[in-house]
Order: C-alpha cells, then structure tokens, then sequence
C-alpha cells in the first residue's frame, strides 16, 4: 500500500524507463506502476514551439549570433490565477541556452558554500595546555615508564598534537568568469527542464499568501519558486504574500546566486529582470581584462 | 680682499629674504616660531566660489571603455593578416566562435619541453565531425596519423603537435 505519491521529475515517465536499446519496447512488461502517479511534466503547459508565428513581446536587445536562434518562451501573469499567457518572448541563446556544464555549476556550488566558512575548531597543543613544565618523576630508578611532562599527547588530559588550530579560513574566489557562467548554466539548466516562468510584472490582486499557492499549485510550477526581480521596490502585495511562506522567496536581480538557483524547484523572472541579467551577464563575453578594478567607473559599464 | 667681498655678499644674500621674514606687529607667533598665521579679516573684494560641473566633459571623454569594440568593416587584405569571419556562418555540423579579440581560438602548449599541443577551443555542434576532418586534413598536410583528444564537457580538442598556422588558415578559408 502506498502512502506518499510518486513524484517522477524530467522528461516523463515512458522517457526515464526507455531503454538505450531501440528494438526492445518503450516500457519494461514487468513494470507495476503506483495508480495515483502524478507527472508533472505532462500537466505543464509545453513550450511554444521554435517557429510559432506569434509576434514576441520581448525580443533580444543583443546581437544573437548568426548560428543560433534565440530560445522562445511563454510570458504569463500572476493576476488571475487562471489566466492564459499572454504572449511570447525570446531569450537569448548565449545566457539561456549554453550547454550545460554540471562541473562548472558544481564548483560554483561549493565555492558559494566555503567561501564564507570560518571554522573556530580550535585545540591545545602540549605546551598551550596548562601545567606539564615539570619532569613529573626522575629517568631512572622509579620503575615507571619515562615522562618529560604530564601534559605530552600520550598523556590524558594532555595536548593534542596534530589537532585542528583554528579558526581557519576557506575563503577562496574562483575566477569571475567561472562564476558567470554558472549562473548561465543554472539559468540554461531551469529553462531546459521547464523550471524557468517569465512574468510580465509581479503584481497580485490580493496580499494572501494562499493565493500564490493556489497558483503554482495550479500551473505545477512545483514545491518551491523563486521570485527574481529588479530593484528594490517591490509591490506590497508579493511582499507581504511571500513573507510567511518557506517556499516561496523573493529576491532582487543583482541577489540571484547558483545556490538558491538548484535550492527551488521553479524560477520566476520578470521581463525587466530578463533584460538586466541579459546586460550583465554578455558583457562578460565581450569585455575587456579589468585595467582598474571595476568598482571604479568606466564610460560603458552595464 | 676678494674673500672678505664675498662674505659679506653672501653674508647680504642671508639677510635679504630674513627681512621678509620680518614679524608684522601684532602677528602671533608659534611654538616653532617658523610659521605662522595671518588673522586677517577676509577681503570684501575677492570673488565668490563658484562650483561648475560642466568642465568634467573633459574629464569623462578620458575614461576608458570596458567593451572589446567590433572590427571595422575591411575592404580587401588587412595590413596584419587578420581575417574577418564569414558574414554567414558555413554549413558544416560544427562551429567554432571566434575569440573575444575576434581570433581564431587555436593556441599551442609546450610542456615538459618537449611535448608539444595544439588546443582549439570554443567548439560547437558535432565535435567529432570536426575531429575526422582535422585528422584527415592533417593527414593530407604531414603524411602522418597524428594522436588527438576529444573534451565532450568543455569542447576542445588536443592535437599531438604544433600546427596552428596550417589550423588557422584552414579554418579561416572556410568560414570560421
């Protein structure tokens, strides 16, 4: 008897059992499948297809190069909370679409982890620990092992020799251009999976945080969603909605980070927020090697 | 006589400047009594301060830019050899960009000082395609069977010896 549903993540059931081996049939004959299955995958609404004629509200303020074409998605709002999208935009390839490297967005994963870690471990080394300057009794003739102090590391209560001595540091940076394409990764690896919305602007009728719920329970955004837009002022209503949910986070553009990327199920961005990542993150591709650091002005910093 | 003269010439070119240096009666004097501080009243007649941003034009012309700018468009040769890329990109089912200083992105390794490696980066698309006409190109060119090695994750390829300039100029006449 089951008593928690199957939740399936990817590309569909039928995919995840398919066999590398193309005579054999899609689904194993032995296979027992739970009767309350949920796949949310196919209760999505799909893609819209790569050569639909809608005209897009959003097109790419970049140059896409000439090989690729910009990836096209749905623009939904959150007014109502049955709403149909209303409309397409397109993205751009070189932050949307890049291959996806696990080994980078690993690494930036666990860089944004230790960078802050300080560890205050710390223990007494024999001659920290207090007492012990005295031959506790003399070489020879007592009929007891020989000692130099009381407080040696074979001794209890003594020093610990190869402990750790901390606080020790783990601050390391990783090269600024690593750093940018994980989050091209991770935006790429959301949008792939059908984990990235777009959204006009982020206003909700009402300040309720049952609202929200019930919309991505709805659309199967899934468990949790990230809210990412520019600025610091946001509407009241998506600020008092997301205040008491766990799951449900708000957070400016320039806050988006690898980290709470892979930590929510979903994505949420507005079209503002799209552009801005967009600037930000292709101004990499194409600038040059800091002559000052950035932080002082140049005459065409994005 | 003459040394006498010059002393007291020079002795004249001490006490000239000491006599600027002369207190004005009622000036304060300082601890140092070197220096010391004028507390007259401000002059009626000086101008006002006036503030102006419009001189720091001159200022902000001179800020570098941060962006690699795109290259003119040449008619003809270039005077360095620099070739621009194809204004379409060729038909094959692979592409490799071009570099941020708009290069072909082949560069050649020595290590140990005598093994020597020509990477190419930047690869798209099908890159073992890309692989079997390097080798093959490669072979027409040395006569040999070189050793080469595919990165599926970071999209590069390592061929087992220096051969940048004939790469480059192969990948230049097609398009790249």
């Amino acid at each position: 008897m089951l008593r928690f549903s199957f939740i399936f993540r990817g590309r569909g059931v039928a995919k995840r059992f398919a066999s590398s081996f193309s005579n054999e049939s899609a689904l194993p004959s032995n296979l027992l499948l739970p009767t309350n299955l949920v796949d949310p995958d196919r209760l999505k609404r799909p893609p819209p297809p790569a050569d639909s004629s809608l005209p897009p509200l959003r097109k790419c303020d970049a140059a896409v190069p000439a090989h690729l074409t910009p990836v096209q998605t749905w623009v939904e709002s959150l007014e109502r909370q049955d709403s149909e999208p209303l409309g397409v935009a397109q993205l751009h390839p070189d932050v949307f679409a890049v291959p996806p490297r696990l080994d980078i967005l690993h690494s930036v994963e666990t860089w944004q982890r230790n960078y802050k870690r300080i560890s205050h471990a710390h223990t007494k080394v024999r001659s920290e620990v207090s007492g012990g300057g005295r031959k506790p009794w003399k070489q020879k003739g007592s009929g007891r092992a020989r000692h130099g102090s009381i407080r040696s590391p074979i001794w209890r209560g003594g020093g610990v020799s190869h402990g750790p001595r901390g606080p020790t540091s783990y601050y390391y940076m990783l090269p600024m251009k690593v750093r940018v394409q994980g989050l091209k990764v991770g935006l790429s690896s959301k949008m792939a999976q059908d984990d990235l919305h777009i959204v006009d602007s982020l206003n909700i009728p009402t300040p309720d945080s049952q609202y929200l719920l019930d919309l991505i329970r709805h659309r199967h955004w899934g468990e949790s969603v990230l809210i990412v837009d520019v600025g610091e002022d946001f509407s009241e209503n998506i600020l008092q909605a997301t205040a008491n949910l766990k799951t449900v986070n708000v957070i400016p553009a320039i806050g988006l980070n690898v980290h709470s990327m892979l930590k929510h199920e979903a994505i949420v961005l507005t079209l503002e927020t799209v552009k801005f990542l967009e600037d930000k993150l292709l101004w990499h591709d194409e600038r040059y090697t800091p002559l000052y650091p950035f932080k002082l002005p140049y005459s065409d910093f994005p | 006589m003459a040394a006498l003269f010059g002393c007291t010439v020079l002795r004249r070119a001490w006490l000239g400047p000491s006599s600027l240096c002369c207190r004005t009666p009622g000036a304060p004097v300082s601890a140092a009594g070197l220096r010391f501080v004028s507390n007259a009243a401000p002059e009626d007649n000086r101008s006002p301060i006036i503030e102006s941003t419009e001189e720091y034009k001159y200022v902000e012309r001179l800020i570098p830019s941060s962006r690699i700018p795109t290259p003119p468009k040449h008619t003809g040769p270039t005077p360095s050899g620099w070739i621009p890329p194809a204004d379409s990109p060729p038909s094959l089912p692979y592409m490799i960009r071009r570099s941020r200083m708009h290069n072909i992105p082949i560069y050649t390794d020595v290590t140990n000082s005598n093994r020597k490696l020509t990477l190419i980066r930047k690869v798209e698309g099908d890159i073992w395609a890309l692989e079997k006409d390097v080798r093959q190109y490669l072979q027409e060119v040395t006569g040999k069977e070189l050793p080469t090695q595919v990165n599926e994750v970071t999209m590069t390829l390592k061929v087992k010896g220096h051969f940048d300039k004939e790469l480059k100029d192969w990948l230049v006449s097609k398009g790249f």
